[in-house]
């Protein structure tokens, strides 16, 4: 039995294999996990389906792999008969090839090829010219031919299709950095690493939204002494049900409203269809400093919880983060997203929008300041706000109320 | 203190070396070519690849009469005039010599016959007949090639210790020869020494011969040998030649134990290592590896940013054709443009009969732990071979299961070295064993071999039994 790299989730079309668990000749159960693939965002564990000895491991620790790719070959325990693959030129039963042809840039997955073999993708010669001199990485084209040969006319519909991009009739993600790398050792030596799938990811998401939507940020503040010492007040009450509530728990409690008010703050914008949609579920994004990078959780329907609940919920998804346990439903379907580096101590800046969402607000560090309140200058606690929006959906004014609200909500937390 | 000036000096006139000249003329570049020798053409063509092609043809030829016999043809016992042979093949190496003096005549590229030594990273001095002359140059092309491996303790000053370069001169027809080492240059010299009458001896330290080749192309080279060698020893060593008389006395180890032979001759061919000495790199940023060849990258530029090195010097597959083409990616850096990189370098054995192969082969498959289907063609089964009775030869696609892509070919039989041509393109054409099957190939041809090794893929051959 072959144990194949299964269908994930959706968009999801493949991995790097993080572990491998089991060896040659090892004996297995049904559903133990022998494999541990590095998707996205989250580790799956590949389990078998039957139980039996590991014939053959086809993978390696590092390498891509695509949904449907076989891992592992186990002899199971149940079967009669098992073919030998040694010698593969008598077998009959031939793979059938892939021909998946006009997949990519049409639907915009984004194609990456692999080869189970570690051959780069098979061309012709004046074709690797064309797309060394424009810096375009073939791996990222596929290939129309039989056996995923890439042919002029293929070069020629990629490139088109990154030219649509840059002028934002396309929403999909196929940038190849086609900045070229020079040769560094004329200077000193470099060290090489692999990016990691969540630093791809990144780098893809971030290339796609920087290039496809008009940001503006809007920079405010807010004197958030009295929701510190509305925080202190009840402290000891929220304790006893075993949660500490931070400042970015009672700031989504105050969102939650304001998000209900400015409709389009948690909508999305239809380019190709011309539409608005307007979400009537508030599920929040929030941006995570992990390990591997930066990684965005969702909490579902936040408009549903108390404080407690969602600070219980803050704190477990954050957790599950930084530990890589989170799901790949974890990470989809967010709405709006905030990202706090108060923790940290920034001041204001200019986020990214997580696509298709059209808003993020950022959150710096709130510092004590001089400032004049009731007639006298006296220290407050001064947080700063900033907020990213797309100006395509949502307009100046729109946000300089949505601050205004905010910072009003914040000002005068009871 | 005059100097002169030039776009590039080219150091090295061998097929690396006289490439990147010409071809960086055509690009309109004022080149200076330099070289220590006389002859232009390095080792290739003067020591190599050409004089043994020629011998190993002419001597073809007696072994070919003798075994005519049986077709109803027969021959006398042949008579060699050594001098004769020496002519004929020399008289083809100056012809070649003298084709390379002319396009560079034509080309207006400066031929400087001297040695060259680096200043600094701008300026080489070459030392000529008619004494110093110094160049500056904008951009240098290292290709000063390799020479064979020949161990302090073998090189006894015993004109009977023979390297290659003596051995292709073929002084005299000895009665018996040891080759050391049963790598290509060994078995093909071997080839010309046994089909001339000497009863040879390989002895090779690995348990094999020919290393780098598949073992099942090389077994048609060993079924060569087993018959017409007087011994292939594998798993030997040579601790220790002496001179005894006229004779060379060799001590081998083997498992442990040591014990002597008498040899008339002895051609030691263990390897070839980098000509980098005496070149005055220490005045420049060139950086050496551990075994001296000189470091480069992907564009053959070496630290030093004005200087680019190429073929043997560089290490890696020592090959007059990997050379030639490392001399037009060295140009095409200088002027600024992007030569895309292959690694398909395809390598002949110009043995009897010849191996040839390109791209992966099985053995580095299995090493690199890399699932492959193998499909493989007998010569037995080719009508082509059979007409020359040779059907010692086989002709196998190594191809990659889901895509059905050639990724790499391998080939033993007669001719091999040139049908490898053909898997050559296959390969870096991305090409699957479906497009090598649906191409119509002449009938009877050995490259029809190639095609049925597709259908056998598919496993219906048409000459191949259920």
């Amino acid at each position: 039995m072959d144990i194949k790299v299964p269908h994930l989730a959706e968009n999801i079309t493949g991995g790097i294999v993080a572990a491998v668990l089991v060896k040659e000749g090892d004996s297995v159960k049904k559903d133990q996990t022998v494999v541990e693939l590095d998707t996205e965002k989250a580790v799956a564990a590949v389990p078998t389906k039957e139980a039996g000895i590991v014939e053959k491991i086809l993978v390696n620790v590092g390498d891509n792999v695509r949904v449907g790719q076989t891992l592992i070959k186990i002899k199971t325990t149940s079967a009669g008969k098992q073919k030998d693959t040694a010698e593969v030129s008598e077998d009959k039963e031939k793979p059938k090839p892939q021909r998946n042809n006009q997949q990519i840039s049409e639907r915009g997955s984004s194609y990456k090829y692999h080869s189970s073999t570690d051959s780069v993708p098979p061309t012709a010669p004046h074709v690797r010219k064309i797309a060394q001199d424009l810096g375009i990485d073939l791996t990222m084209i596929q290939g129309s031919e039989r056996g995923g040969r890439i042919i002029l006319s293929d070069l020629k519909r990629y490139i088109q299709h990154i030219q649509n991009i840059s002028e934002g009739r396309d929403n999909i993600p196929k940038v190849a950095d086609a900045v070229s790398i020079p040769d560094f050792s004329a200077w000193g030596s470099v060290k090489k690493e692999k990016a990691g799938t969540v630093r791809q990811k990144i780098a893809e998401k971030m290339t796609l939204s920087w290039t496809t939507i008009p940001h503006v940020t809007q920079f405010d503040e807010a004197d958030i002494t009295n929701l510190l010492a509305l925080r202190k007040k009840e402290l000891s009450g929220f304790e006893l049900q075993g949660v500490r509530p931070t400042v970015t728990g009672y700031l989504i409690k105050i969102l939650v409203p304001l998000l209900k008010k400015h409709r389009k703050f948690n909508a999305s914008y239809n380019v190709a269809a011309q539409e608005i949609l307007y979400k009537e579920y508030l599920n929040l994004g929030i941006a995570v400093d992990t390990e591997q990078g930066l990684i965005v959780p969702v909490i579902k329907n936040i408009d549903t919880m108390d404080l407690v609940k969602l600070s219980k919920e803050l704190e477990s998804i954050a957790d599950k983060a930084r530990k890589r346990a989170v799901s790949l439903e974890d990470i989809q379907g967010a709405s709006f997203t905030i990202s706090n580096q108060g923790g940290i101590g920034g001041m204001h800046f200019t986020p990214i929008i997580n696509p298709p969402e059209v808003a993020i607000l950022g959150i710096g560090k709130a510092k004590e300041m001089p400032i004049v309140f009731e007639g006298k200058i006296v220290p407050r606690m001064i947080l700063p706000l900033c907020l990213s929006y797309d100006h395509r959906l949502i307009d100046g004014a729109d946000t300089a109320r949505f601050m205004k609200d905010l910072v009003e909500a914040l000002e005068h937390i009871t | 203190m005059q100097k002169t000036k030039t776009d590039i000096v080219v150091v090295g006139a061998g097929p690396g070396g006289y490439a990147a000249a010409f071809y960086g003329r055509d690009k309109g570049k004022k080149i200076t070519l330099i070289d220590k020798s006389e002859r232009l053409g390095g080792v290739c063509l003067n020591h190599g690849c050409i004089p043994s092609k020629a011998l190993l043809h002419a001597t073809k030829l007696i072994k070919e009469a003798k075994e005519s016999g049986f077709r109803g043809i027969h021959f006398g016992e042949p008579k060699i005039n050594l001098d004769e042979m020496r002519t004929w093949k020399n008289g083809i190496l100056r012809k070649l010599e003298s084709g390379i003096r002319q396009l560079a005549k034509k080309r207006e590229v400066e031929v400087i016959n001297g040695r060259g030594y680096f200043e600094d990273s701008k300026t080489i001095r070459v030392e000529t007949n008619a004494g110093q002359q110094f160049i500056e140059f904008d951009k240098a092309i290292i290709a000063v090639g390799s020479k064979p491996t020949l161990p302090k303790t073998f090189d006894l000053g015993n004109p009977r210790i023979m390297t290659s370069t003596e051995a292709l001169e073929i002084e005299e027809i000895p009665e018996n020869i040891l080759i050391v080492g049963g790598g290509y240059i060994g078995m093909e010299l071997g080839t010309v020494y046994s089909t001339l009458g000497s009863q040879v001896v390989v002895v090779e330290a690995l348990n094999s011969i020919l290393m780098g080749a598949d073992a099942d192309l090389v077994r048609y080279v060993m079924m060569y040998a087993k018959k017409n060698f007087k011994e292939v020893r594998l798993n030997t060593e040579v601790e220790k030649l002496a001179t005894s008389g006229k004779k060379i006395k060799v001590t081998f180890k083997k498992n442990g134990e040591t014990f002597d032979e008498i040899f008339d001759r002895v051609l030691v061919s263990i390897g070839r290592k980098p000509n980098d000495d005496d070149l005055g790199l220490e005045n420049t940023h060139v950086t050496l590896d551990e075994r001296k060849f000189i470091t480069v990258n992907e564009k053959q530029q070496t630290r030093d940013q004005n200087i680019y090195a190429i073929g043997d010097i560089v290490g890696g597959m020592m090959l007059a054709h990997k050379a030639s083409r490392e001399a037009r990616i060295a140009i095409e850096a200088i002027t600024g443009e992007n030569s895309p990189h292959t690694n398909i370098i395809p390598a002949v054995v110009f043995t009897d009969p010849e191996i040839a192969w390109a791209g992966l082969t099985e053995d580095e498959a299995k090493q690199k732990n890399i699932q492959i289907s193998v499909a493989r063609f007998p010569w037995g089964a080719s009508g082509r071979a059979l007409t020359f009775d040779r059907t010692d030869g086989m002709t196998k696609l190594i191809i990659e299961p889901e895509t059905e892509r050639i990724l790499g070919v391998g080939i033993a039989g007669h001719g091999a070295g040139e049908l490898i041509a053909e898997g050559v393109v296959a390969i870096e054409m991305g090409a699957t064993a479906y497009d090598l099957a649906h191409s119509i190939h002449p009938h009877p041809t050995l490259s029809e071999t190639l095609m049925e090794c597709a259908e056998a893929f598919y496993g219906h051959a048409t000459h191949v039994a259920k």
